[in-house]
C-alpha cells in the first residue's frame, strides 16, 4: 500500500462524516447540494429507526418530534460501535432532561420489561 | 462458479414477510441480513427455507471494508458464522464505508475513487477473505454525493478490486440506475468496464425520486429504467441470479409475485 495512504483516506473520511452528521464544515470539492441531500438523508433513516423502535415518544412528542429529534442527531452524532436502542433511549433523556417530554414512570419506556 | 451456476430468482428475506416469502412461487434463493441473525436462534422460516433446500445467502452491510480503519474482525467472523450455519457458498458486502473518525453515518458511504482508496479497500478486503469461510461478493452502492478527484471510473474501481482480491461481484441494478440519475455514471460503460465473469448474482429493487434525486428507498416499486438496465445487463451475460429486494412498505404477496414475474420475464426476453 501506498504510505501513508491509510492515514490521508482517515482523514477525508472524518472530515467527510463529521460535515455530514455533526454540522462540520464542507470538506473542499464536494457539491454542497448533494452534501445537503446526503445529510439529510442520513438524518431522515436515523429518525426513522428512532420512530420505529420508540413510537411511545414519537406519539408523546407529537409535531415536536421531528424539529426535537434533529437538534439533538446534529448534537449527537452516532458513535461507531453504538446501537440503534442506545440512540433511542439516549434520545429519550435528552428530550426529558429539555422538559420536552415528561418525566418517566418507574418503568422508563426505553427499558426493556422483565421476561 | 460451481455452486452458484444456477442460483435463480429470489427475494431478499425479512422478518416481517416470512410467511410470503415461504409460499411466494418461484423463490429459487433468498438473501438474509448478516447481522440481524444470530447462529444459535436461527429464525424458524429460515429453517424451514434450508429445509426444502432453499439457498440462504447472507448479506453484510456493517463490514465497512472501504474505511480506513482496521476491519472490525469479530464482525467479519460473525458473518461467516452464518454462512457455516446456514451452509451458505457465499457471503456479500458492499463497496463502502460506514464508520471514521469515530462516528457511524448509519449507512452506506462512497469511498473515493482514487489510488489511496483503492488499496486500503484491497487490504481490508484480503483480511475479510482470510477470515471467512467461503467466498466474499461485493457490492456497487448507490451514492447520493460523489468525491472530488476520482482517478478512476466505478466500473474501473471495481474490476481492480475484482482482479487484486479475486472476489466476486453482486451488482445491484437499481444503484446503476440510481448513480445514473444522480450523478451522471454511465451505466453502459460501468456494464463494459467490470468483469462480468465474477458476476455472483444481481439485486434489483424499486425506489422513488423526489426533487430531480432517484431515492434508493427498497419501499417502492421497481421502476421500468431499473427493469431496462437489468435486461442491458442479461444481453451482456447469463447472471448465476437475481434476487428482488424490498425492506419496508411490504406490497400484497401478488404484488411482489408480480414483481418476480416481470424479473423472469425481462431475463427471459433478453436471454
Amino acid at each position: 500500500m501506498t504510505e501513508g495512504a491509510r492515514e490521508r483516506l482517515a482523514e477525508a473520511q472524518s472530515e467527510l462524516l463529521t460535515a455530514l452528521l455533526a454540522g462540520g464544515p464542507s470538506p473542499a470539492g464536494f457539491d454542497e447540494r448533494l452534501l445537503r441531500v446526503e445529510a439529510r438523508s442520513l438524518l431522515a433513516k436515523r429518525r426513522g429507526i428512532v420512530a420505529m423502535l420508540g413510537p411511545e415518544v414519537v406519539d408523546a412528542l407529537g409535531d415536536e418530534f421531528r424539529p426535537l429529534f434533529d437538534e439533538y442527531a446534529l448534537g449527537h452524532p452516532r458513535v461507531a460501535g453504538s446501537r440503534a436502542r442506545e440512540d433511542t433511549a439516549d434520545f429519550a433523556k435528552w428530550a426529558q432532561e429539555r422538559g420536552a417530554l415528561p418525566e418517566p414512570a418507574k418503568r422508563r419506556w426505553w427499558q426493556r420489561k422483565a421476561t | 462458479m460451481g455452486v452458484l451456476d444456477k442460483l435463480g430468482v429470489g427475494i431478499g428475506w425479512r422478518p416481517e414477510i416470512d410467511l410470503t416469502v415461504e409460499r411466494l412461487p418461484g423463490v429459487d434463493f433468498v438473501e438474509v441480513v448478516a447481522e440481524n441473525l444470530h447462529v444459535e436462534h436461527l429464525p424458524e422460516s429460515i429453517v424451514l427455507l434450508r429445509e426444502r433446500g432453499v439457498p440462504v445467502l447472507p448479506h453484510a452491510v456493517s463490514l465497512s471494508l472501504g474505511s480506513a480503519d482496521p476491519v472490525d474482525v469479530h464482525r467479519v467472523e460473525h458473518l461467516g458464522a452464518v454462512a457455516e450455519a446456514l451452509g451458505a457458498p457465499l457471503v456479500s458486502d458492499h463497496v463502502c464505508f460506514v464508520r471514521a473518525g469515530g462516528l457511524d453515518s448509519g449507512h452506506l458511504m462512497p469511498v473515493p475513487r482514487t489510488r489511496d482508496a483503492l488499496d486500503v479497500l484491497v487490504a481490508n478486503v484480503k483480511t475479510a477473505q482470510a477470515n471467512l469461510p467461503v467466498p466474499l461478493a461485493l457490492e456497487n452502492i448507490a451514492a447520493l454525493l460523489e468525491w472530488p478527484d476520482g482517478e478512476l471510473t466505478e466500473g474501473q474501481f471495481l474490476a481492480e478490486l475484482v482482479e487484486r482480491t479475486d472476489c466476486h461481484l453482486l451488482i445491484d441494478v437499481a444503484n446503476l440506475h440510481a448513480n445514473a440519475r444522480n450523478l451522471g455514471t454511465d451505466p453502459n460503460r460501468f456494464l463494459d468496464e467490470i468483469p462480468l465473469e465474477r458476476l455472483a448474482y444481481v439485486h434489483v429493487a424499486g425506489g422513488v425520486e423526489h426533487d430531480g434525486v432517484y431515492h434508493d428507498t427498497h419501499a417502492h416499486a421497481v421502476r421500468p429504467e431499473v427493469l431496462e438496465l437489468l435486461g442491458e445487463l442479461r444481453s451482456r451475460v447469463d447472471p448465476p441470479g437475481v434476487l428482488l429486494e424490498r425492506d419496508d412498505n411490504y406490497p400484497s404477496d401478488s404484488e411482489l409475485a408480480r414483481e418476480l414475474a416481470a424479473i423472469r420475464e425481462v431475463l427471459a426476453r433478453h436471454a
